[in-house]
């Protein structure tokens, strides 16, 4: 087997799996910090590459600035979702499933506002200047794009872990995580450190939208397909462990590339082969250690 | 008293009963069900449509109706789920009392549908699903289909690859296509018919992505490994752009052909990807804007821009040509309710519709109920007529319906 082409397949996987954990880690952050299952995590993933077009493509923004404003305007939605709607329902008995209702009905109202806004027919944005060429490494090439997508997500990473290792804000979320009411009774805000927490997860998602509509197709329905991959990977991570999303992410993307490249009939199977068995033998999650009760 | 009260009563509830009927025996309404998709990636195909369906029955009651009788049509979303359609379906035919069931994109719907069209002895007019199977071995007396199948496209395509290899020499070849009934028809089809014209060929990849998949870098890279002379595609929508998008920097498009006869030439590839969109690639539709050059097409693709503010996709004209079927049928027979006369008048059908070239008239195949007509493939080039598309197709090869058709003894073997 040719080195190039393990490399150029490797390099596909980690394409995959940044686009897969910046989903992903905003719907583990939201489950982690809040014990909330957000189902329309995809949709703000859809209208950031909305937003992200309305900002490139049709006002001329430039790609990086829309990035970042797209960022800002999703965060807006999503603490607004969560302000004015799941904080209602907050501590219900069946919390569970009162959530999962509510988000996904509102995957069909973002789904339908979409369509009312930008009409069904596909939007596509350019991938940025200097960005549209490719490595050429041997006979294979490397676009590099998809090198800045990946660069953006290491860089996603690093700021996560500053954030919620070394900030304030972030132990407190890391303490809310683990018992919201005691954090509550120390004289922490947790309202509102549910909407920033939500905030923050839903501007990611956002991004990962703006960063992923020039290499996929803007239309109503792509949140839904989004999340379904997601999930996989936070099951897989462990539900609320960030960086059991990160390295689940990889997981899934590594072995995606290489079972479409060695078993190309069984490729889509692969990951949800790896899902079962980690619900059967680790259902808290590879990367989470087992609690001691 | 109690007696009268009773006797009141009875005949308050037949009214109530009867009257819908009387009501539909008097009225001259030719209802038509129809059901689309109207949500999600497949919402583009289903709007499009009800808008070239709606234009349609404009065009026909505006010129006073059929034979006295005006169209009715009610759109329903079909959410492209089979159990839902037929239940809507269902509904139409013992609650509306519908003349006609109508529509369906997705082939697995219409699959569904035609059972209950074949049970409940209600025409259905397939109008953009592309499954063979709903005119080979699925076929039922009350089942027609105005657009093409895929067979009729990787038929066309194969000729196409014939064509090719006479002058540029091909011999690898890989596929790439969605993970269902639809991806697995153009593939087999395509082999079967390369298979029948003699064509050599050797494999060399074949992919299955699901359908929707977001992500094709993984693919695109094993495609690049691959080096066939010819990459043969069998998506569909948002899943081609995306393809395309991914494949266009690993440089995929220049080393291979491709190639990609049934889907890929459908207009929203080309206004979502405009300036994009490289030339040189080899893509085939149910219906262009811009072929054939005829005052019909010309004048379909201008309205349909006049009554929603863009130019059509394929689908539209699949749903405009199905109402003309239905008001020819009609005018045919007289009325909309001679079901079995309906049937005898679109078997005979003859329709001139926006895909015909000059001198060619679409009409029925009896034994299949899929209509035959012409199938062009293209190649993109640059063409602003059309914004926000900036690359069209052009240099057009044509197929005549009795070179692209399935074959008696493949009808014959599949009915089994």
């Amino acid at each position: 087997m040719d080195a190039t082409f393990i490399f150029s397949q490797a390099v596909s996987g980690l394409t995959i799996a940044t686009l897969l954990f910046l989903v992903a880690s905003g719907l583990t952050l939201i489950f982690g910090v809040g014990k909330v299952f957000n189902f329309a995590h995809g949709s703000f993933y859809m209208i950031g590459a909305y937003f992200g077009y309305q900002f490139s493509a049709v006002w001329g923004t430039n790609f990086f600035l829309s990035l970042i404003l797209t960022g800002i305007c999703v965060g807006l939605v999503g603490m607004l979702m969560e302000f004015l709607f799941l904080r209602r329902i907050y501590g219900r008995a069946n919390e569970g499933g009162f959530q999962i209702l509510m988000t996904y009905c509102f995957i069909l109202i973002i789904d339908d506002l979409v369509k009312l806004i930008w009409g069904t027919e596909y939007k596509s944005l350019a991938r940025p200047p200097g960005f549209q060429g490719a490595f050429q490494i041997g006979d294979t090439f490397i676009p590099t794009y998809n090198l800045l997508i990946i660069g953006i997500g290491f860089a996603a990473v690093i700021l996560a872990w500053y954030i919620l290792a070394r900030t304030r804000p972030g132990r407190v979320a890391r303490a809310a995580s683990v018992d919201r009411e005691i954090v509550g009774v120390l004289g922490v805000n947790v309202p509102l450190t549910m909407t920033l927490v939500f905030g923050l997860a839903t501007a990611m998602g956002g991004m990962a939208g703006t960063l992923a509509a020039p290499l996929r197709t803007v239309t109503p329905g792509a949140g839904i397909e989004v999340i379904i991959d997601s999930l996989i990977v936070v099951v897989i991570g462990g539900m609320g462990n960030f960086w059991g999303a990160w390295l689940g992410a990889i997981l899934i993307g590594e072995v995606t590339a290489f079972g479409v490249a060695f078993a190309p009939k069984w490729a889509t199977l692969f990951s949800f082969m790896i899902l079962v068995i980690v619900l059967i033998f680790k259902p808290e999650g590879l990367f989470t250690r087992r609690k001691v009760m | 008293m109690k007696k009268s009260t009773c006797i009141c009563l009875v005949v308050a509830l037949l009214a109530c009963v009867a009257i819908p009927f009387a009501v539909h025996a008097q009225d001259k309404t030719i209802r038509i069900g129809a059901m689309y998709p109207m949500t999600g990636r497949a919402g583009l195909y289903g709007i499009d449509s009800v808008a070239a369906a709606e234009m349609a029955i404009d065009e026909i009651n505006g010129k006073g109706g059929v034979n006295g009788y005006m169209i009715d049509a009610t759109f329903t979303d079909s959410k492209a789920r089979p159990a839902y359609a037929v239940r809507v379906a269902t509904r139409y035919i013992t609650e509306d009392k519908v003349h006609f069931l109508f529509g369906v994109v997705s082939s697995g719907v219409g699959l569904a549908v035609t059972e209950i069209s074949r049970q409940h002895k209600t025409i259905f007019i397939g109008t953009d699903h592309a499954s063979t199977q709903l005119t080979v071995d699925k076929m039922q007396p009350y089942y027609f289909r105005v657009s093409n199948n895929t067979f009729m496209s990787m038929a066309a395509g194969a000729l196409y690859l014939k064509e090719r290899k006479a002058t540029k020499d091909w011999t690898t070849i890989a596929y790439i296509g969605p993970d269902y009934a639809y991806g697995h028809d153009q593939w087999n089809e395509l082999k079967y018919n390369l298979d029948r014209l003699g064509v050599p060929y050797k494999v060399v990849g074949e992919y299955w992505p699901k359908l929707f998949e977001p992500d094709y870098t993984a693919y695109v890279t094993s495609l690049v490994r691959d080096k066939p002379d010819i990459l043969v595609s069998g998506f569909w929508g948002g899943d081609t752009v995306a393809f395309l998008k991914q494949a266009i920097p690993y440089g995929l498009l220049q080393r291979s052909l491709y190639f990609h006869p049934d889907a890929g030439g459908n207009y929203e590839l080309m206004s979502a990807m405009g300036d994009e969109l490289p030339a040189g690639l080899v893509l085939g539709a149910r219906h262009y804007n811009n072929w054939p050059d005829t005052a019909l097409n010309r004048n379909f693709a201008a309205e349909f821009k006049k009554r929603t503010g863009r130019f059509p996709t394929y689908a539209a004209s699949g749903a405009y040509v199905g109402v003309y079927a239905i008001a020819k049928a009609v005018e045919a027979v007289g009325n909309p309710d001679d079901t079995e006369a309906l049937v005898k008048a679109l078997e005979n059908l003859k329709l001139q519709a926006p895909w015909d070239p000059d001198g060619f008239t679409s009409y029925m195949r009896p034994d299949t109920h899929q209509l035959k007509k012409m199938q062009a493939i293209g190649v993109t080039m640059p063409n602003k007529d059309f914004p926000p598309a900036t690359m069209m197709l052009g240099d057009w090869k044509i197929y005549k319906p009795e070179d692209v058709m399935p074959p008696n003894d493949y009808i014959k073997e599949k009915r089994k």
